[in-house]
């Protein structure tokens, strides 16, 4: 008879077991985020709703506006850190976080990937792409990474050694790898992906380097090539004849591609930038207008074909290297982007014919003095450094004007918020050795001059200057704007700070341990507006203490590997 | 009473972890042995160091004075690790994992790498020349 009690413990047991189970599928349901897969409307309609941002960009205008307004000038006293996390690495944190349904997905420097509760700052899963320990020698300017691409059920990361990485949404677990260039030739990637119908968008690093670089789409499911764009025409296509006349130009012109392009679904176009043509600061061999470097590419989204380009900067021998990203923008009427770039102009340009519209000065510009109607800027030649002649006090340096940081764009108040810097240079160049998988400047010597940083706030319609905050240091950090009113930029110096958006009045600070060279963002989780923002010293510093330097302060600053999450203090 | 510092018998673990430690020490008398800069001094292989470093593209990191960009500053004495030529040669040769900064030595030849540390001391005793007048 023992068989009866021992068979009613177990049925007891498993009724207690059963109990247990339900008890902690309900604890845990509601512990851990709702992942629902990021579909197509989703990423569509990203600006019509407010609690996610799920593309770097936000949206596919590339807005980087959040409508959310909870935090606002009236209450933003209380705006205090609600939790920490810890990146695991040093080096440049040139991330922008992702926020769906409830769990940030953050990447960090030397490829690392996380997927985070956003409102607890506990991690959920991470992933470490394995990276080859020389893949520093093929990067000029750290090892950094500019954020991750959500599409169904997949995360998409590109990594330093060139591969795209699809992790599975709920376990980071890899799905698929697909190499597209060989880092020891310094084909690399930083790039944070853009997904549009069902392909995967990225594009190469690597124009300090004799390279031929270009954008690429890959099929989300699968990681196979859907289409590939160089940002160099082949012989024999057209710009071809505007390299000189060195056929391998056309093999390592470089003209990168390391920042997110924009996506409009009414023309079903990708506005891509592209950068530098190699070498940076020596045109001797190159004359001609380098095409299609330094410009923004207005691609077919299902077949990569180029319908039109502008460019901004024809045969740079300055390193203005015109990648920035590319703000879809209507106003009143006229459907344009906007692009701030490193030669120190803020464009206006058509979106559905790539006309010029407007360049009007972000900073100090004297390398150019003005426009042809066409929009191509007339070249002043006492700054077109030579072999023999030193170009001095050449406005704006390298890194412009505006540098690659994003800014930002209020559709509500229709303006435009620039992170930029008010810094000059004196170049003279050389003749380099160009050899694969080294770095070819064509530099005989370059001096940055002291100088300081500035936010800038424009009219979008007439790209006239609302206005301009000074600070020590150039603002490194992307722009985010809010329907609060509000704009938020960092410093090198690592303070995060917030602005009115009418009168650029400061109204927040917070230190957050280490410079600010990513991007912030905002999100919301059961009603309540949060703002992250990544914070680690990094990337290409040479422009702050070389010759001088423009901000010889930031020697040696403290790196660092953070992200900080803000919310209204709960009483 | 139980001591900690007597083991019933060697085992295979511990032979081995003792073998471990004795070619680390031979391997370390060896290494300090052959790590002594043999351009101590040699202003030409000082210049000779500088179109090394530039031609293996150091400069991309460091900037072309070895002044620091990316990288930090070769010429100051401001390092994690005290800078002699031993700590430098090696750092040229094996890199520093979990920085940006890659192995060299299967480019470059020990001599080469010899005449880079010796520009970058050179750089930096020019730097302090100034202050010991």
């Amino acid at each position: 008879m023992q068989a009866r009690p021992r068979h009613s413990s177990v049925r007891h047991s498993s009724v207690s077991t059963l109990i247990a189970t339900l008890i902690a599928l309900v604890f845990f349901s509601a512990a851990l985020p709702l992942r629902a897969e990021v579909t197509d409307d989703m990423l569509l309609n990203a600006s019509k709703e407010s609690d996610n941002w799920r593309m770097v960009g936000r949206d596919y205008a590339g807005s980087r506006f959040s409508p959310l307004k909870q935090v606002n000038s009236k209450n933003i006293k209380r705006l205090v850190p609600k939790w920490t996390f810890s990146l695991g690495t040093l080096d440049a944190q040139n991330t922008t976080p992702l926020v769906s349904d409830g769990v940030m997905y953050v990447t960090a420097a030397h490829g690392r990937t996380y997927a985070v509760d956003a409102k607890t700052g506990t991690m959920i899963w991470q992933y470490a792409h394995q990276l080859p320990e020389d893949v520093g020698k093929a990067m000029c300017c750290d090892i950094g990474n500019r954020g991750a691409a959500l599409y169904k059920d997949k995360v998409f990361v590109s990594t330093p050694d060139a591969h795209v990485v699809a992790l599975d949404m709920k376990t980071g677990k890899k799905v698929w790898d697909v190499g597209l260039g060989d880092y020891k030739l310094s084909y690399t990637m930083t790039v944070a992906p853009l997904v549009v119908k069902g392909k995967v968008v990225v594009g190469l690093s690597g124009a300090e380097y004799p390279t031929r670089l270009f954008i690429e789409a890959l099929d989300a499911e699968t990681g196979k090539q859907a289409w590939r764009r160089y940002t160099i025409p082949a012989p024999g296509e057209p710009g071809s004849d505007t390299w000189g006349n060195d056929p391998d130009n056309l093999k390592y012109g470089g003209a990168s591609a390391w920042i997110t392009g924009s996506y409009d679904p009414q023309t079903n176009l990708i506005y891509w930038g592209t950068g530098n043509p190699n070498p940076d600061w020596d045109g001797v061999g190159r004359e001609g207008d380098n095409l299609y470097s330094n410009s923004t590419l207005a691609l077919n989204a299902d077949t990569g074909e180029m319908q039109f380009y502008f460019q901004y900067t024809p045969f740079d021998v300055w390193d203005f290297d015109g990648v920035n990203e590319n703000i879809l923008a209507d106003l009143d009427g006229e459907k344009v982007w906007l692009h701030g770039d490193r030669n120190g102009f803020l464009y206006k340009i058509d979106r559905t014919n790539g006309k010029f519209k407007y360049g009007k000065e972000i900073s100090k510009v004297n390398w150019a003095t003005g426009f042809t109607p066409e929009g191509r800027p007339i070249v002043n030649q006492e700054k077109v450094p030579t072999y023999t002649y030193e170009a001095k006090d050449i406005c704006p340096a390298s890194e412009g004007g505006k540098w690659w940081n994003p800014m930002s764009y209020s559709p509500e108040k229709k303006m435009v918020f620039v992170p930029s810097r008010e810094i000059c240079t004196d170049i003279k160049s050389a003749k380099g050795e160009r050899a694969e998988g080294k770095p070819h400047w064509g530099i005989g010597s370059i001096k940055w001059n002291k100088g300081h940083g500035q936010l800038v706030a424009f009219d979008a319609k007439t790209g006239n200057k609302k206005w301009t905050v000074n600070a020590p240091s150039p603002f490194m950090s992307g722009v985010l704007t809010t329907g609060g009113g509000l704009v938020f930029a960092g410093t090198p110096e690592g303070e995060f700070k917030a602005y009115d958006q009418d009168t650029g009045k400061e109204l927040w600070s917070y230190q957050t341990g280490s410079g600010i060279v990513g991007s912030p963002m905002s999100f919301s989780i059961g009603g309540k507006q949060y703002i992250a923002v990544p914070s680690g010293f990094g990337g290409w510093t040479g422009w702050a203490t070389i010759g001088g330097g423009g901000a010889p302060h930031l020697k040696d600053s403290r790196k660092g590997g953070y992200v900080t999450v803000f919310g209204l203090f709960d009483e | 009473m139980k001591s900690f510092f007597r083991s019933p018998a060697p085992t295979i673990a511990g032979v081995a972890f003792g073998c471990a430690l004795l070619l680390s020490a031979l391997d370390l008398a060896v290494g300090q042995e052959e790590l002594k800069n043999p351009f101590d001094g040699d202003v030409t292989a000082a210049a000779e160091g500088k179109k090394l470093f530039l031609k293996m593209g150091c400069y991309a990191c460091h900037g072309h004075e070895a002044e620091g960009a990316v990288g930090p500053d070769l010429t100051d004495d401001e390092w994690i690790y005290k800078p002699t030529d031993a700590m430098i040669f090696n750092t040229i040769n094996r890199g520093r994992p979990g920085t940006v900064m890659a192995p060299f030595g299967d480019q470059l030849k020990p001599e080469e790498i010899w005449k880079i540390v010796e520009w970058l001391r050179w750089k930096n005793r020019q730097r302090k020349a100034p202050e010991s007048k």
